[in-house]
């Protein structure tokens, strides 16, 4: 008698062995590479985002007339494009072939590299990048004077006693000082919220998957 | 992913990834990459589970739908090297059960198209229509009168090469 098509199907599935699930030997492997493949694509479009918007920052402010603010903006976001840049060819000479724990060990430790090095640059960044906006616009032309000094002159009408250096007032002087410290005293920190922002789950992915692997090893 | 994630999530489920990925593919190599891929896909896509529909029918779609990927970027790469590896691996896998009558069935089941293949696939497992056509993403009204031309076809093709 012939046999129904469910009757081959189950029949068959009764007797053979066919069901028993293939080793998933390189699955740890294959998610370590596409975490950090991602990490890496993620971290290419950052630095060309930050190389495209300081040459486009540039560009702009000559035409706004913060050339200074510009220009200092390319100067130091270069630089922090050309270290990471170097940064990141060492994350390419990971070796590929060596296993998953030792693959994600790499990163890790590359990326507790990466992160220390931004870090400290970020003291750095935050306040050269606010002192530039400050000299940018403080230079900036109002027709005929520096912008910075005809606000002192219009301070002076409604402050007479304000106490200058330089032709600065004091108090704006401290002011910046006090912005400048803070952001210098806070840049590690604003550039750990930043890159949580951009590569938290990335970040969160790995260190599930390390712990992961670590409890199988274990 | 926890590391009892592949024993208590996908494991259950191995049976008919198993079943679907034979399907789709034509040679011990494929099966198992596509059974890989599959278990890859559902730890990655296991936070976009929202519990609107059973654990199993996400998995089922997740399956398919990578399935469906693999085979467009195989059938792609194929087209450039269509050569006589494709002839010793369609033979090599239509020996892959013990059953011969389901290396048959399998063997016809290859010849459909590939939604009719999650279609049958489906029925087989004895998924209902409304399910079946969730997993698809389709009308469930014509899942019934689909599998049955579907059923005529494979029982034509089987018969003539048991017979």
């Amino acid at each position: 008698m012939e046999k129904s098509i469910e009757d081959i199907w189950k029949e068959g599935f009764l007797k053979t062995d066919a069901l028993i699930a293939p080793k998933i030997n390189k699955l740890y492997s294959q998610k370590s590479i596409h975490v950090i493949d991602k990490f890496k694509r993620m971290f290419k479009i950052n630095l060309i985002a930050i190389v495209a918007f300081s040459f486009i920052f540039l560009i702009v402010s000559f035409f706004i007339g913060i050339p200074i603010t510009g220009v200092i903006f390319f100067v130091t976001l270069s630089v922090l494009v050309f270290i990471n840049k170097k940064l990141l060819n060492d994350l390419e000479k990971i070796d590929l072939g060596v296993s998953s724990y030792q693959y994600l060990k790499a990163f890790n430790q590359w990326k507790n590299k990466q992160i220390a090095i931004n870090k400290r640059m970020s003291k750095f960044l935050y306040p050269i990048i606010f002192i530039s906006m400050i000299l940018g616009f403080w230079f900036k032309d109002a027709e005929g004077i520096p912008l910075g000094e005809r606000l002192v002159n219009e301070i002076r009408i409604g402050f007479p006693d304000v106490y200058l250096v330089y032709g600065i007032p004091l108090i704006g002087i401290i002011s910046v000082i006090l912005i400048l410290v803070l952001l210098a005293f806070f840049g590690g920190q604003i550039y750990k919220w930043d890159l949580n922002i951009v590569y938290g789950r990335v970040f969160k992915k790995l260190e599930e998957l390390m712990t992961d692997i670590e409890s199988l090893r274990s | 992913m926890s590391s009892d994630f592949y024993n208590i999530s996908i494991l259950p489920y191995a049976g008919i990834i198993i079943k679907l990925c034979r399907a789709y593919t034509d040679s011990q190599e494929d099966f198992e990459d596509y059974y890989q891929e599959v278990c890859l896909q559902i730890w990655r896509s296991k936070e976009r589970f929202r519990e609107e529909s059973q654990w199993s029918t996400w998995v089922y779609r997740i399956a398919l739908n990578v399935c469906l990927t693999l085979l467009k970027k195989d059938k792609k790469n194929k087209n450039h090297f269509v050569s006589d590896t494709l002839v010793a691996e369609q033979t090599e896998d239509s020996h892959a059960f013990s059953d011969e009558s389901l290396n048959v069935l399998y063997d016809a089941i290859r010849q459909l198209s590939e939604i009719d293949r999650a279609v049958i696939m489906l029925y087989l497992e004895e998924k209902s229509q409304k399910e079946i056509a969730e997993i698809i993403g389709t009308n469930p009204n014509n899942i019934g009168v689909r599998v049955k031309r579907i059923k005529t076809r494979l029982k034509k093709i089987v018969d003539g090469k048991i017979n």
